[in-house]
């Protein structure tokens, strides 16, 4: 359904996002979606007088992911966000929170994951 | 000495309406880094869509913000769109970009407003706020509520204007206009605004675009970027030239909202102009099924938006890429240099929305 | 500085942009979504579709006991419920919710004598 996607392995992420600077692409923000079955799909989007282009990679949750921010500084945020929220492996992020941007220490680690199980009897009707 | 102090702004501060906070890094009273605390309004809204139907969506999404509603919900309804293969009916988008625009309007007025009132222009402020009531007011006597519209609906629009009230439209956009027109003589030429606004917080063409920077932000600096003219909604059939200033500054940013607002009027009557009679929605049938991405052109810059779909009736993920997100980075980059004195003009033209960024 | 000058003092000859609100009210919109007003319950079939489609939750239907109840307070005013009602009974008012002291939840039970009625129906 979208167009212009690129499936790349992790090893080669750095690369190709810096093929992207020297043509001239500007970063948008990258998405993180969870599979289910313990993969994480990340998307990086880019953008080119309005015409975007993605580079995606599949993940395994313990895979360490090299961050992208010392080339493109605005995933700075998307990447923390990522990493918290996802509890994605990302290192050497420019500005790294370490997992407090968003939470604070009381919260759940990786929210937005899907394989967290949550006990009802502490949190008290928790969906899923 | 070389001392360095750090001194927090924020997150209480008389010019961030909402709680925004910077942890500047000073070196006498010249800012060497910048680094932001966010997450005190994080309301895990990505986090509810996957609880609700997809229908239901529509009305969450609008209270990712207060001031962009109508944008956010657009944005997401044009995406669910595309992917069930919906055909919106001609009217409704029409009708799509006249609330579109006039939300625009209310928006870049009260970031007008607010920027007199961080450098303390107080009866400039109480004047832009004053016009921007107007539009406030047609906002609720076509749609019915003042910012959180709830108009949009997967395939269409949840109400119709009448003919009295389109032509009431005209009029009032008319009479915004010609105030407009007098706030703009002042925010143009005053020796203050300028003295505050001129040379100050500089974002040269390419630094933008290695940034990311969007929205006016982007086109202040000379990048002719406007996701409008890709054509969604109505916009395609709408004479649309994106509003382009050089100098890249404080003043070029706030120049480029300004002659936004004359656009959006522009925009509001051709639209009206041309709006077709016919059905406002069409029925949704079945379940979403697959991944999409649906970008709109909000006040404050592009915003993208990512959906997966499992063919179930609630999604699997909803990604929200909002401008300001965007913007944030470019103003740590951007702050380097400057005198703290000028951070509360530097912050305010990003026109930061924390609640979008967070969500 | 003589730009915003004109402005005030055309500001100081005309009328005052705000209204002296407790003491002069404006009349609301006739299109606006004040809040949710009631529901007609005797017209109510309970088939909870209002419940199921409203975003907030803030509707509980009851078939059983014969009651429909809102909660004023996680309501959003988004008038999904009474876009979706078959029976067109949930009622807006374009007035807004007056302020009040306490939280109380609005709840409407029909009546013993229809029940018969609509159970054969």
């Amino acid at each position: 359904m979208i167009e212009n996607v690129t499936n790349i392995p992790l090893e080669s992420l750095l690369g190709h996002v810096q093929d992207m600077l020297f043509s001239g692409y500007r970063f948008i923000t990258a998405t993180s979606v969870d599979n289910g079955d313990g993969t994480i799909d990340v998307l990086y989007h880019f953008d080119k007088e309005l015409e975007m282009k993605h580079l995606r990679i599949t993940v395994n949750k313990q895979d360490e992911i090299p961050s992208i921010s010392g080339i493109y500084f605005g995933a700075v945020l998307v990447e923390n966000e990522m990493k918290e929220l996802f509890g994605l492996n990302i290192k050497n992020i420019v500005i790294d929170y370490g997992g407090h941007m968003l939470l604070s220490d009381e919260e759940l680690d990786a929210p937005m994951s899907r394989q967290i199980t949550i006990v009802n009897k502490d949190k008290g009707g928790e969906p899923q | 000495m070389n001392g360095k102090t750090v001194i927090p702004f924020g997150p209480q501060h008389p010019v961030l309406p909402e709680p925004l906070q910077l942890k500047l890094v000073m070196q006498d009273e010249k800012i060497v880094e910048a680094i932001p605390a966010i997450g005190y309004v994080h309301r895990g809204l990505e986090k509810l869509t996957e609880t609700k139907e997809f229908t239901q969506n529509v009305f969450v999404i609008e209270r990712i913000c207060g001031i962009c509603s109508f944008k956010h919900a657009l944005a997401y309804c044009q995406g669910m769109e595309n992917l069930m293969g919906i055909e919106v009916p001609d009217r409704a988008r029409f009708l799509r970009v006249i609330w579109g625009e006039l939300h625009r309007m209310h928006s870049h007025l009260l970031w007008l407003g607010l920027l007199a009132d961080a450098f303390g222009f107080e009866s400039l402020f109480m004047q832009a706020w004053r016009d921007r009531e107007k539009v406030m007011d047609i906002m609720e006597a076509t749609a019915g509520s003042r910012v959180i519209i709830s108009t949009n609906q997967i395939g269409g629009t949840r109400r119709d204007i009448s003919p009295e009230m389109l032509a009431k439209i005209v009029d009032v956009v008319n009479d915004v206009k010609e105030d407009i027109e007098r706030v703009e003589k002042v925010f143009c030429n005053d020796y203050t605004v300028k003295h505050r606004m001129v040379g100050i917080g500089v974002l040269s063409k390419e630094n933008a675009k290695l940034w990311g920077a969007v929205g006016p932000m982007a086109r202040g600096s000379g990048i002719a970027e406007d996701v409008r003219t890709l054509g969604y909604a109505a916009y395609g059939e709408l004479d649309l030239e994106p509003v382009v200033e050089t100098d890249g500054d404080c003043y070029a940013r706030m120049k480029v909202r300004l002659r936004e607002l004359y656009q959006s009027i522009d925009l509001i009557k051709q639209a009206i102009a041309k709006i077709p009679e016919g059905p406002i929605n069409v029925p949704v049938k079945g379940n979403p099924n697959g991944e999409v991405i649906s970008r709109v052109e909000q006040p404050r810059g592009e915003a993208l938006y990512y959906m997966r779909a499992n063919g179930g009736k609630t999604l699997d993920r909803l990604r929200v890429r909002t401008p300001t997100f965007a913007n944030i980075p470019t103003l740590l980059k951007m702050l380097p240099g400057h005198h703290l004195a000028d951070v509360p003009i530097l912050i305010l033209t990003i026109d930061p929305c924390i609640s979008c960024t967070e969500r | 500085m003589f730009d915003m000058i004109g402005n005030i003092f055309k500001n100081l000859g005309t009328k005052p942009a705000t209204r002296c609100y407790p003491f002069e009210k404006r009349e609301p919109f006739e299109a606006s979504r004040g809040r949710v007003k009631g529901i007609e319950i005797e017209k109510c079939i309970f088939c909870g579709i209002c419940s199921r489609k409203c975003p907030a939750d803030a509707i509980r239907v009851d078939r059983n006991a014969k009651s429909w109840e809102i909660d004023p307070f996680k309501c959003v005013i988004c008038g999904a419920c009474a876009e979706v009602c078959p029976k067109k009974c949930v009622i807006m008012d374009e007035a807004y919710t007056q302020p009040t002291t306490a939280k109380d939840k609005l709840t409407y039970v029909q009546a013993a004598k229809e029940e018969s009625q609509s159970q054969a129906g």
